[in-house]
């Protein structure tokens, strides 16, 4: 996890990002909790977005993904479903 | 039933950043009012609900070609035609100048039964142009309304009055205004996405609708829409807290904040 | 079923050109982008190679929107607190026809799209294609928004990740061995301000590549590109590299540090942050390319995997724009057999190699193996900083013994074998 909480935050906050209900990442936490030993999806989101909750389980706060597919690509254990944002939702880069 | 059902485009606000206290259009879509979106729902709801008709989106421009492809979205979502006032004119004019080049592109391609708006537009918002439209063509009006019902002859409208809900009945043709509360407007499917670029847009100029450039030049001029700035002082006080609190007091004291 | 002539998945450069393509020649054509405009999904370093792009469809690029040609190239190399920079600027990189603009994706894409548009085409924005229809092997539509479209030949160019291309089994899921990501923080600045700090003329550009410190020994680097009211400074680093690092450093940090390295400071001082991205570039060379072609259906841009990750360089969008380009024609050459079938397609392969980019992908044949070097991202950088400190260096000792200790030290760190041989790896590069 991040040693300086709120700092990638801060830049998400420069974005826009356009919410839909339906969260476009689901983990699949059994095979988190039961099979995977390394936990990368901490270590390589550009944006920070996953944590470790007070059970133990992996969580995602898919609401500031930035949609590089890192986490999808990295999981050793394709722990993760993973889609993009329903058409018109999620990240809209305006100077990338 | 044949429905009108006025339109503005703006730019997607949420996109739009602003820099310097100024807003940077560059880069940035237009798009469909959000309550005229509502509006548009409505109108397709009654024109559904009474089987027959047509539900026209209008609007002004002030002759960019891209409002053709921004009233698509409009078109997309259910509007059977669209009809744009284009003028370069158009593009200083105020609510004045925007509410007759509506009510004469309304003459000219109605006779409607309704003239349906979204209570205020996204960016301006003032709220003007719906009463300006109904008076230019001589129709009542109910403003703010939050269901809508038709009987073919009668119009019912429900609008909430804080404590209680105010039902009105109208008789046709009439003007409304509706809020966001009065339904979710539908996200249009590819297939009518795909079917909007073959309904017709008709496009007049203002000679069409015999006005000028004078008559919708604006009357009046914003000079600024910034918040008023207010400088402040930037007094610092070192030391001691004691004799930083005595230097705080006789300051304050000498500015007449506290009473001597 | 509804059916249109092509359908184009994905409004990015490579979706967006094939659509021009085909609507200049009266195809009915439609695209589908998922972002709320096209370009808003996408995410670049900064700089498009033109040079090779002018003679696809030359009356195209005229009003492009650019940020500024760039004038000055710079190579940084960062290393054990030091930064040592070589530097280039020339008239023949700038002057009437430029070799490279800085370009924001927003603005590039739109505008391209409004090219397409113009031309004919249909661009659906807001509509994700949620799968690829097949019939068979034949790939005959998509499935968006809840409804199904045909086409004859569909287009795929939804770049980098392949999600329906690779559900679909047309190529292969990515692998983390095969992609880098990189990230980036667009900072604005006064364009008085960029032209002073990298002591450009009124309009010019220039652009800055980093390597050594800035990956911790990992594949990749930094880049910095000056657009004209703000700069792009990011880092792009092996993902396989990144998931496999046994400390607790996280991608991200990456970014931070660069951007607070003493040689970096001075140069985003003052700057406010306008956004952060991120993205996935394909870096698995030519040899792990899939089937660009099928029956009914066409794989162009990143999604074909058409991206070079040269050192420090990426190269994607030229080999976007001119597959792109190369994928219009092949529909087109099917329209006219009346055949869509693969092997009417495979025509594809061959105008990509009449462009560029079979020749760019082949001569990057080298370059996966030479970047997974770590050498080249760990040790020379400082070994570099440590020579030129020696010939900068004054004390006590005589200038020459200075100079010869350093020369010496030199000797030893370069020319051990190894280095030998990363030389011979690099060749290419
Ligand atoms: C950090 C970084 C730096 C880079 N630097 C450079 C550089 O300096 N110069 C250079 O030339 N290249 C650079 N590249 C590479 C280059 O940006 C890419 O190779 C290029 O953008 C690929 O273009 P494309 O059209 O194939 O795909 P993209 O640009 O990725 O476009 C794909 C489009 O498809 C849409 N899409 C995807 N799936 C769907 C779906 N299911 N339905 C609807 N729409 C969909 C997306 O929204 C997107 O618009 C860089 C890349 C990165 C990440």
């Amino acid at each position: 996890m991040s040693e300086q909480p709120g700092k990638v935050d801060a830049k998400l906050g420069a974005n826009v990002f356009k919410l839909d209900q339906e969260p476009h990442i689901v983990i699949d936490t059994e095979t988190c909790r039961t099979v995977c030993t390394r936990r990368v999806c901490l270590q390589v989101c550009p944006a920070d977005l996953y944590e470790t909750n007070d059970q133990g389980d992996m969580t995602v706060n898919w609401e500031g993904c930035l949609e590089c597919g890192t986490c999808l690509i990295c999981c050793d254990e394709k722990a993760l479903r993973w889609e993009y944002p329903r058409g018109g939702f999620g990240v809209q880069y305006r100077m990338s | 039933m044949d429905i009108a059902v006025c339109v503005k485009t703006n730019p997607d606000l949420q996109l739009m950043r602003v820099k310097d206290r100024a807003p940077v259009l560059e880069a940035v879509p237009f798009k469909v009012g959000d309550l005229d979106k509502n509006a548009l729902e409505a109108a397709l709801l009654l024109r559904d609900a009474a089987g027959d008709g047509r539900v026209v989106a209008v609007t002004v421009s002030e002759g960019d070609r891209k409002i053709r492809e921004t009233m698509k979205e409009a078109l997309a979502i259910g509007a059977d035609e669209a009809v744009i006032v284009s003028d370069p004119a158009l593009d200083q004019s105020d609510q004045a100048g925007v509410a007759l080049a509506l009510a004469g592109a309304i003459g000219k391609a109605g006779p409607f039964d309704l003239v349906l708006f979204g209570e205020g537009s996204t960016d301006g918002y003032s709220g003007q142009v719906p009463s300006r439209v109904a008076e230019l063509l001589g129709l009542p009006e109910i403003g703010y309304a939050r269901s809508l019902q038709s009987t073919g002859a009668v119009l019912r409208a429900e609008r909430s009055m804080g404590e209680s809900i105010e039902t009105l009945e109208t008789a046709l043709p009439a003007a409304v205004t509706v809020v966001s509360e009065i339904n979710e407007p539908r996200i249009p499917s590819l297939m009518n996405i795909m079917k909007a670029g073959k309904k017709p847009v008709v496009e007049y100029a203002l000679g069409d609708l015999a006005l000028d450039a004078a008559a919708v030049a604006p009357r009046r001029a914003v000079r600024s829409n910034l918040a008023e700035e207010q400088s402040r002082k930037h007094v610092l006080f070192d030391g001691e807290p004691a004799a930083q609190a005595e230097a705080l007091i006789n300051a304050l004291v000498a500015e007449g904040v506290l009473g001597r | 079923m509804e059916k249109v002539e092509c359908i184009v998945v994905g409004g990015g450069l490579a979706g967006l050109v094939a659509a021009y393509g085909l609507a200049r020649e009266g195809v009915e054509v439609m695209v589908l982008e998922r972002g709320n405009y096209a370009g808003a999904k996408n995410v670049t370093g900064g700089r498009l190679y033109m040079r090779p792009l002018r003679r696809i469809y030359p009356e195209l690029w005229d009003d492009m929107p650019f940020e500024r040609p760039v004038a000055r190239e710079l190579i940084t190399m960062l290393g054990d607190g030091a930064a040592t920079t070589v530097e280039l600027a020339s008239e023949r990189l700038s002057g009437p026809s430029p070799q490279s603009y800085t370009i924001q994706r927003a603005k590039l894409d739109q505008w391209l799209a409004d090219k397409a548009t113009a031309a004919g085409a249909m661009v659906v924005t807001d509509m994700k294609a949620d799968e690829l229809l097949r019939d068979g092997e034949r790939v005959i539509g998509v499935r968006a928004g809840g409804d199904e479209v045909g086409a004859e030949v569909t287009i795929i160019a939804e770049g980098v990740l392949g999600l329906l291309s690779g559900g679909a089994g047309l190529r292969e899921q990515p692998r983390a061995a095969d992609h880098a990501v990189g990230f980036k923080e667009i900072i604005e600045l006064p364009p008085g301000v960029i032209e002073d700090r990298w002591r450009l003329n009124e309009g010019e550009g220039a652009a800055q590549l980093f390597m050594g410190d800035v990956t911790r020994g990992m594949t990749g680097g930094g880049f910095l590109y000056t657009n004209r009211a703000s700069i792009a400074l990011g880092v792009v680093v092996s993902m396989e590299q990144m998931r496999t690092r046994s400390d607790e450093l996280e991608s991200w940090e990456l970014l931070d540090a660069f951007k607070e390295a003493a040689q970096i400071k001075p140069l985003v001082r003052g700057g406010e942050l306008a956004e952060y991205s991120a993205h996935a570039v394909f870096e698995g060379g030519i040899d792990k390319l899939p089937r660009s072609y099928g029956a009914g259906y066409l794989l162009a841009g990143e999604a074909a995997g058409f991206a070079l990750n040269a050192l420090v360089t990426v190269r994607g969008m030229d080999l976007a724009i001119a597959s792109g380009w190369a994928a219009a024609r092949a529909a087109l050459a099917a329209r006219a057999a009346g055949d869509s079938s693969a092997a009417a397609l495979a025509v594809y392969e061959r105008f990509l190699r009449e462009t560029f980019v079979m020749r760019a992908m082949e001569a990057g044949r080298g370059v996966p193996r030479a970047i997974e070097n770590r050498r080249l991202f760990s040790e020379y950088p400082g070994a570099v900083a440590r020579l030129l400190e020696g010939f900068f260096a004054v004390d006590d000792e005589s200038s020459a013994t200075l100079v010869r200790t350093s020369l010496r030290g030199a000797r030893r760190e370069f020319l051990k074998i190894d280095t030998l041989k990363d030389l011979w790896s690099l060749r290419k590069v």
